[in-house]
C-alpha cells in the first residue's frame, strides 16, 4: 500500500493553483468513474508537490464531491452521485454518519441504541437527526415482530427482512392464527382424503401405503391452487404447518433418499407425510368427571367438595 | 402404599368383606408387618373378630404370614400389599375374559374361585355344576365331565394354578407353627407342580336346586361339611392366576392399537405372533421370542388366506411402523420376527397422557405436550415457534400445564449466580413421573366414585328397603298363588314418583359401576408400564 496523502498544514498561498487541480481531478475521476488512485493523479500532473495534491483532494472531500474509498492496492478517489450529492446538501457531517450506518444495516435494520455505539453521539443528538432524516424521507422505523416496542431503522426503499416482520405468518405484527388453522385443516383433510383413497384402493399393503403418502412439494402444490393464501408460501411454510400436524398426532412423516433433480427434493431427500389414525380411542379416565375436573386436588371425604356432594357428578349421572 | 392406594383399599376391602376386615385390612396396610397380639392391641377389636378377618384375608390371598423376625421361635407375622386388593377392582373383567374365551362354564368357574378365595377341583366342579343346572331348563342338568373339562382347559392355559402349598395347616394364633415354605408374597410360585391337574374321580351331574328345597338345602349345606365324600384332590387347591390374565389383557390392548393405527388384518397377524409366544414367553420380557415367517404363515388362522408375499409385506409394514409394535431379529427362516413388548407398553402409555392432556385442557395444549415429548427440552420462544400458537397463549397453556406437574421447568444458567437474565429456561416433559402421577389420580377417581356409589345408595336407602319389602310380599303371594287384583295391589304400594326414583337410582349405580371399570382399564395400562421399566 502506497502511502497516501495525508491532510497536512495548508497553505493559503496555492489557493488558485488548487482550483486549477481541484477541477482538473474532478475531470480525471469523471474519466474513470470506477476511480482513481494517487498515482493516477501523480502521472497526470508529475510536477504537483505532494502537499497541494493533498490539499486539493481534501477540499473536494469537505465539498462532498469526491468519495475516499479503500481498495487493496491503496486509497481511491471516485466521483460521488450528484443525486446523493444533493441529498446530502443541508446535512452536516453527523446526519451523513448516521445514515451511513443506518445504510450498511441493510434490510435488518438497526436499532437506536447500536446507532448510538456506532457513531458515539449522544442520544439527544441522534433523536435529532432520525428525526429530521425521517422527514426528508430517506429512513423509515420498522416494528419488530420480537419485541413489539423496538423500532428498527433502515433506509425508506428498503423492503423489511423477514426475522423482523416475522414472515408469512405475521401481518403488521400480529400472528395470524386463524390463518394457520385453516392451512392446518386443509394439509390434513389433504392428506386423509389421500389416505382413505389408498386404502379403498385394496390393492396389496405395501402399495397402499406408498400411495397414501404425499411429498411436501405435492402438498405445497395443492394449497398454492387452492388459493386460500393472499401472500406467497414457500415448501418450508408448508413444512412447518405440516409439522404441526404432526404434533398433533394426526400425521406421521418419513424421509426417504430420492434422486437429485426430482421435484421436491431438497439436498438428495424428500419428507413424505401420511394421515394416520389414533392408537388408542380417549381413555377410560378421561370418561369420568374426576379426569376433568378442574377442583380435582381439593377434593376429600367430608370436605366442602367432596364426592358426595359433587355437582359435576351429579349433572353427568343425570345426563 | 400413597395415601390414595390405603383409601381405595379400605374402601374395597369395606365392600366385599365388611367393616371389621376393613379395619384389620387398613392396619395392615399402613403398619406392614405384624405378629397377632401387636394387631390385637393397635386396632382394638376381640380376638375372635381378628382371627375371623385374618383367616378371611388369608383365604383370599390378600394376607401372607411368615415367621417373625426374631427367628424360627417368634411369633408369625402377618403382611399384605396393596397391589392384591387393587386386583379386587378388576374382578369383573376377569370374569368377562372367562366369558369370551370358556363360555359360561368357564366364565362361573373363575366366579367361584374369585368369590371363595381358593378351593379344591371337586368343590368348584360340583358348585359349578350346580349353579349350570339351575339355570337350564327342567329334565336337564349340567354333567361334571364338562366343567371339569372347562376346569382343566383354563388350568393348561394357566388362568388356573395351584395354590403354594402349607408346609403345615398353620394355626393362627401365633403359636411356633413350623417355618412354612410359602414365598414372603402371593408371588408366582415357582414349584412344579403349579399347573398340574390331578386326576380326579368325579362321577355325577349337577343338582337342580328347587325353591321349596331351601330349608333342605341349608342343612345339606352344613352336612357338606362334614360330607367325607373325597375325590383325590384333597389338600390340592386353585386359585386364579391373576398374572396370566394380566398378560392377556395386555395382548389385547397392543393388538386393537394395531387394529387401530393399521388394519384389521396386520392385527391377526399380531395376535397370532402373540398367541404363539404365549407360554414360551416370561412374563416380564422386553420381546417375544424370535418367530420366523414361516412359522407365522403356518400358524395363520385358515379363514384368512393370505398369500406368502402378501404376508411378508405386512410383517414388513409392521417393522416399519413409527410405534415399532414389531421387530426384526434376523434373516433365517424367511425373517424373524419379535413382538417388541415394552416399547409397545410405552407408546400406549404415552398415547394415555396424550389423551388426558387433550381432554383436560383442549388440542392446542395437546400439541405443545406432543411437541414437548418428542423435542424433549425446549424453550419458550421455540415452542411458540414449532406450536404455531401466537405467544400470548402459548405462554398461558404452558403455565397451565406446568401448574399441573404434567411440564417441568429445567434450569441452565450461563453464570454461577443463577441470575434470570442470563439462565435458560427449558420446559421437558418426563413420561415415567407424569405416568405415576396420572395412576394415583386414578386410584383417587376410582375411589370417588365408590363413595359416591355408596352415598346413593345410603341417600335411598329407605326407598331400597321399601321396594324390596313389596318384591318379597310379591314374591310369596305369587308361589301362593293370589288372584291378579291382590298382586296389582301390592305394586301400587309403590307410587310412581318412587319408581322413577328406583329407576333413576338404578341408572346412576350402573354409570358409576361401568365407569370404574373404565378407569381400571386405565390403570391397567399405567401399571404395566410402570412395572415394565421397573423390571427393565
Amino acid at each position: 500500500m502506497s502511502e497516501g496523502p495525508h491532510l497536512l498544514n495548508q497553505n493559503f498561498n496555492c489557493v488558485c493553483v488548487c482550483v486549477c487541480v481541484c477541477v482538473r481531478i474532478k475531470e480525471l475521476c469523471q474519466q474513470f468513474p470506477h476511480g482513481i488512485t494517487d498515482q493516477v493523479i501523480q502521472n497526470d500532473m508529475p510536477h504537483l508537490e505532494p502537499q497541494q495534491r493533498a490539499m486539493a483532494i481534501n477540499k473536494l472531500l469537505s465539498l462532498g464531491q469526491l468519495d475516499l474509498l479503500r481498495n487493496s492496492s491503496g486509497l481511491l478517489y471516485r466521483m460521488k452521485d450528484i443525486q446523493s450529492t444533493s441529498k446530502m446538501k443541508g446535512s452536516d457531517n453527523q446526519e451523513k454518519l448516521v445514515y451511513q450506518i443506518i445504510e450498511d444495516a441493510g434490510n435488518k435494520g438497526i436499532w437506536s441504541r447500536d446507532i448510538r455505539f456506532k457513531s458515539n453521539l449522544p442520544l439527544t443528538e441522534i433523536n435529532k437527526i432520525l428525526k429530521s432524516l425521517e422527514s426528508k424521507k430517506l429512513i423509515k422505523a420498522v416494528k419488530s415482530v420480537a419485541a413489539s416496542k423496538k423500532k428498527v431503522y433502515m433506509l425508506y426503499n428498503l423492503q423489511p427482512d423477514r426475522s423482523v416482520t416475522g414472515g408469512a405468518w405475521y401481518s403488521d405484527q400480529d400472528f395470524e392464527s386463524e390463518f394457520v388453522e385453516v392451512l392446518n385443516q386443509q394439509c390434513f383433510k389433504f392428506l386423509q382424503s389421500k389416505a382413505e383413497a389408498a386404502r379403498d384402493s385394496k390393492q396389496s399393503p405395501m402399495v397402499q401405503r406408498n400411495s397414501s403418502f404425499a411429498t411436501s412439494h405435492e402438498v405445497w402444490k395443492y394449497i398454492c391452487e387452492l388459493g386460500i393464501s393472499k401472500v406467497d408460501l414457500s415448501m418450508d411454510d408448508i413444512e412447518t404447518i405440516l409439522n404441526t400436524l404432526i404434533y398433533d398426532g394426526k400425521v406421521e412423516m418419513t424421509v426417504i433418499a430420492a434422486k437429485e433433480g426430482t421435484v421436491g427434493s431438497v439436498d438428495g431427500q424428500m419428507k413424505l407425510y401420511r394421515g394416520v389414525n389414533p392408537v388408542i380411542q380417549p381413555t377410560g379416565l378421561v370418561r369420568t368427571p374426576c379426569g376433568l375436573c378442574p377442583v380435582f386436588d381439593d377434593c376429600h371425604d367430608g370436605g366442602e367438595i367432596s364426592p358426595s356432594n359433587c355437582i359435576y357428578m351429579t349433572e353427568w349421572l343425570d345426563f | 402404599m400413597t395415601a390414595q392406594e390405603v383409601r381405595l383399599c379400605g374402601l374395597l376391602l369395606r365392600e366385599h368383606f365388611g367393616e371389621v376386615v376393613e379395619k384389620v385390612g387398613r392396619h395392615l396396610i399402613r403398619s406392614g408387618a405384624q405378629n397377632l397380639r401387636t394387631l390385637l392391641h393397635e386396632t382394638g377389636i376381640s380376638i375372635d373378630l381378628v382371627k375371623k378377618s385374618l383367616c378371611v384375608l388369608v383365604q383370599h390371598g390378600v394376607c401372607v404370614f411368615s415367621s417373625g423376625r426374631k427367628g424360627p421361635g417368634s411369633p408369625t407375622e402377618y403382611r399384605t400389599s396393596c397391589d392384591r386388593i387393587l386386583r379386587i377392582l378388576r374382578y369383573p373383567r376377569y370374569i368377562y375374559t372367562a366369558k369370551t374365551l370358556y363360555g359360561d362354564t368357564g366364565e362361573l368357574i373363575i366366579e367361584e374361585l374369585l368369590q371363595r378365595g381358593d378351593m379344591t377341583m371337586s368343590s368348584t366342579v360340583k358348585t359349578v355344576a350346580d349353579r349350570l343346572t339351575q339355570n337350564m331348563e327342567e329334565g336337564r342338568s349340567m354333567d361334571y365331565s364338562e366343567v371339569s373339562s372347562a376346569f382343566s382347559k383354563l388350568v393348561e392355559t394357566h388362568f388356573l394354578q395351584r395354590c403354594p402349598p402349607m408346609a403345615a395347616a398353620a394355626t393362627k394364633n401365633g403359636a411356633a407353627s413350623a417355618t412354612p415354605a410359602t414365598p414372603a408374597t402371593p408371588g408366582t410360585p415357582s414349584f412344579p407342580d403349579c399347573y398340574r391337574v390331578p386326576h380326579v374321580t368325579l362321577i355325577g351331574k349337577g343338582k337342580r336346586r328347587l325353591s321349596n328345597e331351601d330349608g333342605e338345602d341349608q342343612r345339606s349345606a352344613k352336612r357338606a361339611k362334614i360330607d367325607s365324600e373325597t375325590h383325590g384332590d384333597e389338600g390340592i387347591y386353585w386359585q386364579v392366576n391373576f398374572e396370566r390374565f394380566h398378560l392377556h389383557f395386555r395382548d389385547q390392548a397392543i393388538i386393537s392399537a394395531v387394529a387401530n393405527k393399521l388394519d384389521q388384518t396386520s392385527s391377526e397377524i399380531v395376535r397370532t405372533m402373540l398367541r404363539m409366544s404365549e407360554v414360551t414367553t416370561s412374563p416380564t420380557a422386553t420381546c417375544t421370542k424370535p418367530l420366523s415367517a414361516n412359522e407365522i404363515f403356518r400358524s395363520l388362522p385358515s379363514s384368512y388366506n393370505i398369500a406368502r408375499p402378501i404376508l411378508d409385506q405386512y410383517l414388513t409394514l409392521l417393522v416399519d411402523d413409527p410405534m415399532e409394535f414389531v421387530g426384526k431379529a434376523g434373516e433365517s427362516g424367511g425373517g424373524m420376527y419379535v413382538v417388541n413388548l415394552h416399547r409397545a407398553l410405552a407408546n400406549l402409555a404415552r398415547a394415555t397422557l396424550e389423551s388426558v392432556v387433550q381432554e383436560r385442557f383442549g388440542s392446542r395444549s395437546a400439541r405443545i405436550f406432543r411437541l414437548l415429548l418428542r423435542k424433549r427440552h425446549l424453550e419458550q420462544k421455540q415452542v411458540e415457534d414449532f406450536a404455531m400458537i401466537p405467544a400470548k397463549e402459548a405462554k398461558d397453556m404452558l403455565y397451565t400445564l406446568l401448574s399441573q406437574n404434567l411440564v417441568q421447568l429445567q434450569e441452565i444458567p450461563k453464570t454461577p449466580d443463577y441470575a434470570p437474565s442470563r439462565t435458560f429456561y427449558l420446559y421437558t416433559v418426563n413420561q415415567l413421573p407424569t405416568a405415576r402421577m396420572l395412576l394415583q389420580n386414578c386410584y383417587k377417581t376410582v375411589a370417588n366414585l365408590i363413595e359416591r356409589r355408596l352415598f346413593e345408595s345410603k341417600e335411598s336407602k329407605r326407598l331400597l328397603e321399601k321396594s324390596q319389602r313389596i318384591e318379597a310380599i310379591l314374591a310369596s303371594l305369587q308361589a301362593s298363588g293370589a288372584e291378579p287384583e291382590q298382586l296389582t295391589e301390592v305394586e301400587e304400594m309403590i307410587t310412581a314418583p318412587e319408581k322413577q326414583q328406583l329407576e333413576s337410582l338404578r341408572l346412576h349405580i350402573n354409570k358409576l359401576d361401568s365407569a370404574e371399570n373404565q378407569v381400571d382399564e386405565t390403570i391397567f395400562l399405567l401399571e404395566s408400564y410402570i412395572n415394565s421399566t421397573v423390571t427393565s
